[in-house]
């Protein structure tokens, strides 16, 4: 008697003490990372980066253009040249892995708002050096969006302030610091990380799935969620700031670039070609692999569903997300609390599912 | 009636066999406040301004060195609250610290346990601040609109923050600020104030024992000494008396770190048992239970030195885990941060010794190693990090794997 109530006894002290260490499911996770893997790198990622490059190239004609015969026609077509090659970078802007995560392709590309003060000094003075991280609010598309849609009033305007030799040199070395960043990632995916990344395709957290995900979630959050709708509609500073949009000067792509950023991450979820609706193993594949429900209904199923319901919250909004914020700021609010439901579905439940830990904290501030 | 005993034991057991924290009570006429809020005759006894004096004095101080307008001179006598041939200084821009006679320098490796035998030390860490205040002007101003590289000062980036690092990629601001946090906070605090040398010096424990206050003051000596601690590292805090709702925020040392490392979910308690640590240790000041006191010192000690190894090893792991990215710039400010938490070792304490846990031989062999070659942090791989940051692990309960995420 004794030694059975013993052994119930220690039986019990185990169970009340085993801390509940939230351990994934058992069952073998048999789902081929390095399939995945090759979807993103070949479907995905590198005919992304072709396709942008190609865009830049046409916006270095356009712009040699515009600087070999200055008109209100060579800068108009200068112009969409830019939104193509803007929209363009929208679909690679999540890759921040790898060569483009080494040269902060980001943070040299589209850091917005730009610095106008300091572009006005460079197109005065001719005195910059693009390379400098300090002036990463000097180069870029914002920038860019600056100088060919906000320096002047009038489209003649325009033209004569870009067409001074030091402008127009300034304006070039803009076009040419976008080719030579993007063109470096492009090539370094092409020579070497494209092997590096397929075969790293463990589970450890610098495994290239984890790492990926974590870029693209830290993308979602941060430049999508936050960058293009959260700031400008001041969640995180109390009041409103329309002059952070994106697009500021040109007053109509804030929407086009959105949407853009939104397709291109809701496709790389999906696992979809590069402007196909093909599909390929992915991140709900990868789900469905598992068999990740919430609420009995499956992940993949919500979080694209959740897409959806971002997009079409979206829009409701006006082409410049400033007017919108300036005259009806709620709408931006609302779509932002669409995309941050995603946020918990993707950061948070497929994470979970998927036993990928985010590798990443806010910035700390000094 | 046999089984219902047996339940009954085993209820019990279940539930003493998993509280882990076995904190005694404190004994029964120790009267520990709610909050660290002490009175005499119906007025506070709780007094820390000095303390609070050099926190701000740092802060301007780590602010300035970010102001490529800062002058050498400038900087040097925000440190030293004088000037160059030792007269009056203004360097602040706070009057209140223009007016006070104290300074960051004077209490900088100036700890009575530490370095009161140990001069030639002390004088080589005061000159170490001051050769990075002044380095930071002759090398890393002038090369404001350079791009570094390895062997040349300049900037970089950081993630899109811009960081201006030496030719060996480190920044000073950083050195300074973080080994300020050992140097001055945590030495002064566990190794001065704490202490037995200056709780108990003269006549302090009979002045307690008999309630013989300082000279015009509602405190004793003892008293004071023990809020003196608690000033380096609540003493910014808004409300001192209850600072825990803000640990993290109250400044840009120890109280910051303090808050970082109990945001660490397997710290998680730790900014608690020392504030608690803290208070209680007070408490038996007032109720003259000096056992009390010295256990609480003790512990605080043992958890306040676990704050600067675990962020050491935090930096050390998030700066190889960034230069594995190709991230230079990412990686240089974690291992600025690093070098100046692994200066401020030195200034823990192993509370059964009257020693730090890293002698100067050990911290100095950590910084060669990190440091040490040509071109510093540009020749750094993640073995040698992985290499110390198990080193400092070694002495603690802890690994690098907790401390490094």
């Amino acid at each position: 008697m004794k030694k059975t109530i013993g052994l119930i006894l220690s039986f019990c002290l185990l169970i009340a003490c085993s801390s509940s260490d939230n351990a994934p499911d058992d069952q073998v996770d048999t789902f081929d990372r390095s399939v995945m893997l090759t979807n993103w790198a070949d479907n995905i990622i590198i005919p992304a980066y072709q396709r942008y490059i190609s865009q830049l190239d046409l916006l270095k004609t356009a712009a040699t253009s515009f600087s070999a015969a200055p008109s209100t026609s060579t800068l108009s077509a200068l112009r969409d040249q830019w939104l193509e090659a803007y929209l363009a970078y929208q679909h690679v802007s999540m890759f921040e892995i790898g060569p483009a995560e080494s040269i902060s392709l980001r943070n040299y590309t589209n850091i917005y708002p730009a610095d106008q003060q300091s572009i006005v000094e460079n197109l005065e003075t001719g005195d910059y050096n693009l390379v400098l991280p300090s002036t990463n609010d000097e180069q870029g598309f914002p920038a860019m969006d600056y100088l060919l849609f906000g320096i002047a009033d009038t489209d003649e305007a325009h033209v004569e302030i870009l067409s001074t030799p030091i402008a127009s040199t300034y304006l070039l070395a803009l076009v040419e610091r976008l080719n030579d960043l993007g063109t470096t990632v492009l090539e370094e995916w092409r020579d070497s990380y494209r092997d590096i990344f397929v075969s790293n395709s463990g589970s450890t957290a610098t495994s290239a799935v984890n790492k990926m995900a974590n870029d693209y979630i830290f993308y979602y959050e941060k430049a999508l969620r936050a960058g293009k709708i959260g700031i400008p509609a001041g969640v995180f500073s109390g009041t409103a700031l329309s002059n952070r949009v994106e697009g500021l000067y040109s007053r109509s792509y804030s929407k086009r670039l959105f949407n853009a950023a939104l397709d291109a991450a809701e496709s790389f979820f999906k696992g979809e070609s590069f402007g196909s609706s093909q599909t390929g193993e992915s991140l709900a594949s990868y789900l469905d692999h598992l068999s990740s429900d919430k609420d009995g209904e499956r992940l993949s199923a919500l979080i694209i569903n959740q897409f959806s319901n971002a997009r079409s919250t979206a829009n409701d909004l006006l082409d410049d997300f400033y007017s919108q914020v300036e005259e009806d700021n709620s709408k931006m609010l609302m779509t932002y609390d669409q995309l941050q439901a995603n946020v918990i579905l993707m950061k948070v439940d497929m994470f979970q599912a998927l036993n990928i830990k985010v590798d990443y904290v806010d910035a700390d501030g000094d | 009636m046999m089984k219902f005993n047996w339940l009954v034991v085993i209820a019990v057991l279940l539930i003493s066999a998993c509280d882990s924290d076995d904190n005694p009570a404190p004994a029964p006429d120790i009267d520990v406040p709610a909050t660290y809020s002490f009175v005499r005759s119906g007025a506070s006894t709780v007094s820390f301004s000095g303390q609070t004096t050099r926190i701000r004095m740092g802060e301007e101080l780590i602010s300035a060195m970010k102001d490529f307008s800062s002058t050498e001179e400038a900087l040097l006598e925000m440190y030293r609250n004088k000037t160059a041939s030792d007269g009056d200084a203004n360097p602040f821009e706070d009057a209140e610290l223009n007016a006070s006679t104290k300074s960051i320098k004077s209490k900088t490796g100036a700890s009575k346990d530490l370095f009161s035998a140990n001069a030639t030390e002390a004088a080589e860490i005061k000159a170490d601040f001051e050769s990075w205040i002044s380095a930071q002007v002759s090398e890393v101003f002038p090369n404001e609109e350079v791009l570094a590289e390895a062997g040349v000062a300049g900037q970089i980036d950081d993630g899109g923050s811009t960081r201006y690092v030496n030719a060996k990629g480190l920044e000073y601001n950083q050195a300074v600020n973080k080994s300020l946090i050992g140097g001055l906070m945590l030495d002064q605090l566990i190794n001065n104030y704490l202490g037995e040398t200056v709780l108990d010096e003269s006549t302090n424990r009979e002045d307690n024992d008999n309630e013989t206050l300082a000279d015009g003051k509602n405190y004793t000596t003892m008293e004071h000494k023990w809020d003196e601690a608690y000033g380096y590292l609540f003493g910014n805090a808004d409300n001192t008396a209850a600072p825990m709702s803000e640990l993290g925020s109250s400044d840009s040392f120890l109280n910051k770190y303090l808050g970082r490392v109990a945001g660490d979910e397997d710290f998680a308690n730790i900014g608690q048992e020392i504030y608690d640590a803290l208070k209680l240790g007070r408490a038996a000041i007032v109720a003259k239970q000096y056992d009390v006191r010295d256990e609480q010192a003790a512990i605080l000690r043992q958890k306040l030195s676990e704050v600067i190894a675990i962020r050491t090893i935090y930096y050390l792991q998030q700066g190889k885990n960034a230069l594995a990215d190709g991230k230079f710039g990412t990686a240089f400010h974690d291992l600025s941060e690093g070098f100046g938490f692994v200066y401020s070792l030195r200034f823990t304490r192993n509370p059964n010794t009257p020693n730090s846990f890293f002698s100067k031989s050990e911290v100095d062999g950590f910084i060669n190693d990190i440091y040490g070659s040509d071109n510093g942090f540009w020749d750094l791989d993640g073995a040698t990090l992985d290499a110390v940051s198990e080193s400092i692990a070694s002495k603690f309960d802890f690994t690098v794997e907790q401390a490094g995420s």
